[in-house]
């Protein structure tokens, strides 16, 4: 009765929370959407206004620095979807829902203006054989129109999908030179540290930078007529294209590869650590993970333990571990020779039936295999009495053992020798788990069961405690409701 | 100003580098400022000699007298251990090389003047070693050093092409016989090959010097701690290359007559060259090497080294520097001679950024990989395993390997033969056009160049899929390909586009266009691509009976015919035609998902490109037939929207893979396999199905599954997974939760929301099992 309560107040928490949010977020994103609308307008203008100076001129560079303004076109349409998306729901095709198509959309975009400037490239290289002249009217225009409508937008419009990618790729060479050089600049004059140190927003790095070189550019051919220094600046505003959007493309695109983000792997080897030291997992092994859109983990690993480990109860934890880190996590759990134990625990030889018979003539369950896990349920794993008692015991801990347990484990891990750190650790366990296959928890010591002693202790003090939604369910329920 | 930065001490490289005070050292750098100018001032000097000396003599002359002072000086022979045959050999050898360095400088000296020489010259071995790792290794030493590196390149590009160098035209004229010997006879006719100007020819050939001489200096240290010391080895070096000089000077003196007049006015500059270039130069940098670090040293002695050399380039033509010369008789036509351009100031100044970059010290370190973080958080590094993993392959090895890769596979090895034919055919343009000097073909042979790219894309992407599935790719490498085929669609994209401006700004203004270059140029092409389209097309026939009789391992399928010829009637093909054709029984779930992406892009690459020459070839005819000026415009307009339209499917097929869309051509099949699913023994209900193709060859799934509490869970998984498996899912991973998992998370989770969703699902299965009793 209380139970019931308490869920129903849960729903109407949730579900109040939830219309509210939803209706604000949606009229938010209305108008943030018309607004972005807008610039794109105003965007599209400016690049029609610019290509035609680019023609009118016949400067490569300006045509360069251009295409950096349809980069904001399409990462303006970028938040657009960004923002479509958080609209959308999953549907039955795309079960994972719509959050990658803006990884997409952000890859889309770097590839093409880099495939943009790799174009620029080859022109620049036709243009060295044979220089066209420079008209430079409307150069220095069309530099501070582009600049000015740039990093208007850069700096107005909150792009959500953009900012993320730029602070989570690695540095771009541009980003890098800076950062040396402003770090060097910091030692001459201190003041100027909390201007310059931090890291800086590439695209406005590369506006500015195309600016610069534009005007260098200008300048050259009023005093000295140096055509090809056009061609240069085009090639030099190329390759900067190419340096600042390569690591973004590149992080989308392991994105979209269904790679394992490398700043988790140490993470998740702990986590994975943890889980095969769990008492009953032999080895865990097929662990894929990978990110679905931008930030949220998904996962898949089998796990395979003792015959005579709980299923449900192994299940439970490696879940609870790997929850923290992983949102969408399945995890199988698997065990050899199941058909011989179950041919020994149960009388029924349903192993050997092929799918269609089981389903047709095993109309009635093994009954003796039911009392057996209810058994063990009951009773928690075995702990045989020759073995040394088990890593952790399971009897559906409290919430409050969890940190208890993590410490002890912190403390014996080897952080201290960081060389033996790396994956070997990781493998050698599995080799362990393979080489005591069947049911060795004698053996089965991993490194700190001494340590581990104490854990269990502290555990099973804690274990007095009661729980509000662990065992609170009688066993009796669940007998009523079995058919 | 680094160091208050770096809190590290190890990645910051400062471990055990002492800052000695400078006030000590303010006197050695002063020294070596002296010795510098007058390094500079030697060097201008026998700029002005050169021009009457013939530079063997001059030469000789110079290793004369610089061995006699060091031989007197660091007396080689009585003092030290005694030197044995074998080494005598290995001195002659480092004095002959050491020969042709100097003439090779000299020369340089006489085509570029005595500015250019320094500034591209007179480099320490530190900088160009520096230098050298950066462009030729990946472990450069950080930004800073790219830097430098690029600095320098600019350096030598302004000498080489905003260097507007008076004398360029004058030496230019220069007959062919005024030329004194054979050897700058030969350097000569050498540097007019590489048809650039003499002035040109002098940069280049003096920063091959300058490679030629550090390596020699690293070769030549071995040496020198054999025979005892640097000193012993210059003085004993400098006396066998003037011996081995010697013959040749007879030679020369004999048959030529000379232009000096007197020798004896020539004793004071040359004793001025020979003290200041060779000696005291020699001694100072050893004495400032000891005291000062090498890198200080090599900074200091360039940048003053430049400086002075600016300097005097500024005086040298002065009347007032007339009285200090030596050589006065060359002064009124030297005037014109070598001056200081705005290039070369340019040029300076980059060069002098350039060394004090490149000679600072690298303050990478070790680049330690971040191996986890310790209890305090703080990150732990790993520094050995650079250095032992980095076992380097050599280059042929490497090729060979590749090679083999290539043409193991039959999708790589047709991408690989045609990328041949196509550079061969672009080389072929490409050098054609540059022997007949048309611009025409130039440009499209880059284009072909550009094209390329794809294809070299598609090749890689091809080796890349058949990698090891590693720890990052746990899948494995089969998605590369399709994401290689999404960015070749993007590319087509790109190029539709781009014919698609270029058509309108041409149908606006329709130029005139010479179409005498283009039929053979456009029929060759379109010959090339005929192979291509010929060889994919075969391709994609040959996988499709590979995949259809080897079952998994091969995602083709028997529509690549199919495909290309819709793809030429400009529509796209859908897959719902062919989802029918898998049948229930048959075991191959891989085949269906439209032919390799990867190799679809290529093949539509190809496509656009044939379809481009067939445009250029009926645009020309009908040019010259009827000189319908517009048809090149309408054509091209007519072939970007093809292009746009072929690659649509593509592009299509490709985003459904990337974002995980559930195989169109499996979605039967797996609602199928779902309602089957429900209907085992004991499985009350199931979520989050997620079926999704994760490469041409592989179909991932997970399925999170609720049973009743008294199942036996393996016989479910193995009945589940061979369902699934029969709807073509072949990585499949199954949660199967029974009402006690509910329970242990309940009691685990800490989190509000977690048990909120966790009493939702338990709810639901209480629901079901409801249900279950009803039935």
């Amino acid at each position: 009765m209380f139970k019931i309560i308490d869920v129903l107040f849960f729903h109407y928490i949730c579900n109040e929370q939830r219309s509210s949010t939803a209706s604000s977020v949606l009229s938010v994103t209305v108008f943030q959407s018309w607004r972005i609308l807008l610039f794109a307008v105003l965007n599209l203008i400016c690049t029609a206004c610019l290509l035609m100076w680019c023609s009118s001129t016949n400067s490569m560079a300006l045509t360069a620095y251009t295409y950096l303004t349809i980069f904001d076109l399409f990462s303006l349409i970028t938040c657009l979807l960004s923002f479509w998306v958080t609209m959308k729901k999953p549907s039955q095709v795309y079960s994972f829902g719509f959050e990658r198509l803006e990884v997409l959309a952000v890859f889309a975009s770097t590839v093409l203006v880099q495939l943009g400037a790799l174009f620029i490239l080859k022109e620049s290289v036709e243009r060295f054989v044979e220089q066209p002249e420079v008209h430079t009217g409307r150069l220095l225009v069309g530099t501070f129109v582009a600049l000015f409508f740039n990093l208007l937008t850069l700096l107005s419009v909150k792009n959500k999908p953009f900012v993320f990618v730029s602070e989570a790729a690695s540095t771009s060479w541009l980003q890098e030179h800076v950062a040396d050089l402003s770090r060097s600049l910091c030692g001459l004059i201190p003041a100027l540290s909390s201007i310059l140190l931090p890291r800086m927003n590439p695209f406005v790095l590369i506006n500015l930078a195309g600016a610069c070189a534009l005007g260098i550019t200008y300048m050259l051919i009023e005093i000295n007529n140096y055509n090809a220094m056009d061609t240069a600046s085009a090639m030099a505003i190329a390759l900067m294209i190419f340096g600042t959007m390569y690591p973004m493309s590149v992080y989308s695109g392991k994105v979209l590869l269904q790679t394992t983000p490398s700043h988790v792997i140490g993470q998740l080897d702990k986590l994975l650590r943890e889980v095969s030291t769990l008492d009953g997992v032999l080895e865990v092994r097929n662990e894929h993970f990978w990110t679905i859109g931008f930030g949220s983990l998904a996962g898949s690993v089998h796990v395979r333990i003792r015959r005579d480990a709980d299923e449900q109860m192994v299940l439970a934890h490696v879940t609870n571990r790997l929850n923290t880190l992983v949102s969408t996590l399945t995890v199988q759990i698997f065990k050899d020779d199941w058909a011989r134990h179950s041919l020994t625990s149960s009388t029924l030889p349903t192993g050997s039936l092929s799918l269609s018979e089981y389903v047709t003539s095993a109309a009635f369950p093994p009954v003796m295999s039911k009392q057996h896990d209810e058994l063990n349920l009951a009773t928690s794993t075995p702990a045989k009495p020759s073995s040394p008692p088990p890593e952790f015991s399971f009897n559906t801990p409290g919430k409050h053992i969890q940190p208890v347990v993590f410490q002890t484990a912190h403390q014996h891990r080897p952080f201290n020798a960081p060389l033996s750190y790396g994956m070997p650790p990781y493998s050698s366990m599995l080799n362990q788990g393979f080489a005591h296959p069947s049911d060795g928890p004698a053996m089965r010591l991993g490194f700190g069961v001494g340590a581990r002693m104490p854990s269990v202790q502290g555990y099973r003090t804690v274990n007095a405690a009661p729980h509000r939604y662990g065992s609170s369910l009688p066993s009796s329920q669940t007998g009523q409701q079995r058919p | 100003m680094d160091e208050k930065y770096s809190s590290n001490v190890i990645s910051g490289g400062k471990l055990g580098r002492v800052e000695t005070p400078d006030a000590r050292l303010t006197r050695y750098i002063v020294l070596l400022y002296f010795t510098k100018l007058l390094k500079a001032f030697g060097i201008f000097e026998s700029y002005d000699l050169l021009k009457v000396v013939h530079i063997v003599q001059f030469l000789f002359i110079l290793k004369m007298g610089c061995a006699v002072i060091l031989v007197f000086f660091q007396k080689p022979f009585s003092s030290g251990k005694m030197i044995p045959k074998r080494q005598w050999i290995k001195i002659l050898k480092h004095a002959v090389m050491s020969c042709v360095i100097s003439l090779l400088g000299f020369f340089g000296l006489t085509l570029c003047g005595p500015l250019r020489t320094l500034l591209l010259f007179e480099h320490s071995d530190l900088v160009v070693i520096s230098l050298l790792s950066v462009l030729f290794t990946s472990s450069g030493g950080g930004p800073s050093k790219t830097r430098g590196a690029a600095f320098f390149i600019i350096a030598v590009i302004c000498l080489l092409l905003f260097d507007n160098d008076d004398l360029m035209a004058k030496m230019a004229e220069h007959p062919e016989g005024h030329h004194d010997s054979a050897l700058t006879h030969a350097l000569y006719t050498g540097i007019a090959f590489l048809g650039v100007a003499d002035h040109k020819g002098g940069v280049v050939l003096l920063v091959l010097a300058l490679c030629l001489k550090v390596a020699f200096n690293t070769a030549s240290r071995k040496l020198s701690v054999d025979i005892g010391g640097a000193k012993r080895l210059h003085a004993l070096s400098s006396l066998v290359s003037a011996v081995v000089l010697l013959p040749w000077v007879i030679v020369l003196s004999a048959t030529t007559e000379s232009k000096v007049e007197s020798w004896s006015g020539l004793i004071l500059p040359f004793a001025m060259i020979i003290f200041s270039v060779m000696i005291l130069d020699f001694y100072v940098e050893s004495i400032c090497m000891a005291k000062l670090e090498t890198s200080r040293c090599a900074r200091y002695g360039s940048i003053f080294l430049f400086l002075s050399g600016l300097l005097l380039a500024n005086f040298w033509t002065h009347p007032l520097t007339d009285q200090l010369r030596g050589v006065s008789k060359s002064v009124q036509q030297s005037s014109t001679e070598h001056v200081l351009s705005g290039g070369v100031l340019v040029s300076a100044c980059f060069f002098i950024m350039a060394d004090s970059i490149l000679s600072a010290p690298s303050s990478k370190g070790q680049k330690g990989t971040l191996v986890g973080y310790s209890p305090e958080g703080t990150p732990l590094y790993n520094f050995m395993g650079d250095a032992l993993q980095h076992t380097s392959q050599s280059l042929p090895r490497f090729i060979k390997d590749s090679l083999k890769q290539i043409l193991e596979e039959y999708d790589s090895r047709q991408i690989f033969y045609f990328l041949c034919l196509n550079l061969a055919f672009t080389f072929v343009e490409l050098f054609y056009g540059v022997w007949t000097n048309s611009l025409g073909l130039i440009s499209d042979g880059f284009h072909m160049l550009f094209d390329c790219s794809a294809l070299v894309l598609g090749l890689f992407a091809a080796l890349m899929t058949r990698w090891k599935a590693t720890r990052i790719y746990s899948y494995g490498y089969g998605r590369v390909e399709i994401l290689s085929g999404f960015i070749n669609g993007l590319f087509l994209m790109v190029i539709a586009f781009f014919v698609f401006v270029e058509s309108v700004t041409r149908l606006i203004d329709p130029p005139n266009i010479n179409t005498d270059m283009l039929t053979p140029v456009s029929v060759g092409g379109l010959l090339v691509n005929l192979v291509g389209i010929c060889a994919f097309s075969h391709a994609h026939s040959h996988g499709a009976s590979k995949g259809s009789c080897s079952g998994h391992d091969h995602g083709h399928s028997h529509h690549g015919h199919g495909s290309g010829e819709h793809s030429h009637g400009g529509h796209g093909h859908s897959h719902g035609g062919h989802s029918h054709s898998h049948g229930h029984g048959h075991s191959h779930g891989s085949a269906g998902g439209g032919m390799n992406a990867n190799m679809r892009g290529v093949y539509l690459h190809v496509l656009a490109d044939t379809l481009g020459s067939v445009g250029v070839i009926i645009s020309t005819i009908l040019i010259r037939q009827f000189g319908w000026l517009i048809a090149d415009p309408i054509c091209s307009l007519f072939i970007a929207t093809l292009i746009f339209l072929s690659v649509i499917p593509l592009l299509k097929d490709a985003c459904e893979v990337l974002l995980l869309r559930t195989p169109p051509q499996h979605e039967k099949d797996l609602n199928f396999a779902l309602e089957k699913i429900q209907k085992i023994e004991g499985v009350l209900s199931y979520r989050d199905p997620h079926f999704w193709r994760h490469s041409a060859s592989a179909i991932a799934g997970t399925i999170h599954l609720q049973l009743m509490s008294d199942v036996v869970e393996q016989r479910v998984i193995q009945q589940v997974s061979a369902v699934l498996k029969d709807a073509g899912v072949n990585n499949l991973t199954i949660q199967l939760e029974k009402e006690a998992y509910f329970q242990h998370m309940s009691g685990l989770s800490t989190g509000f929301h977690e048990v909120l969703t966790m009493t939702l699902q338990m709810e639901s299965m209480k629901y079901y099992k409801d249900g279950t009793c009803i039935m």
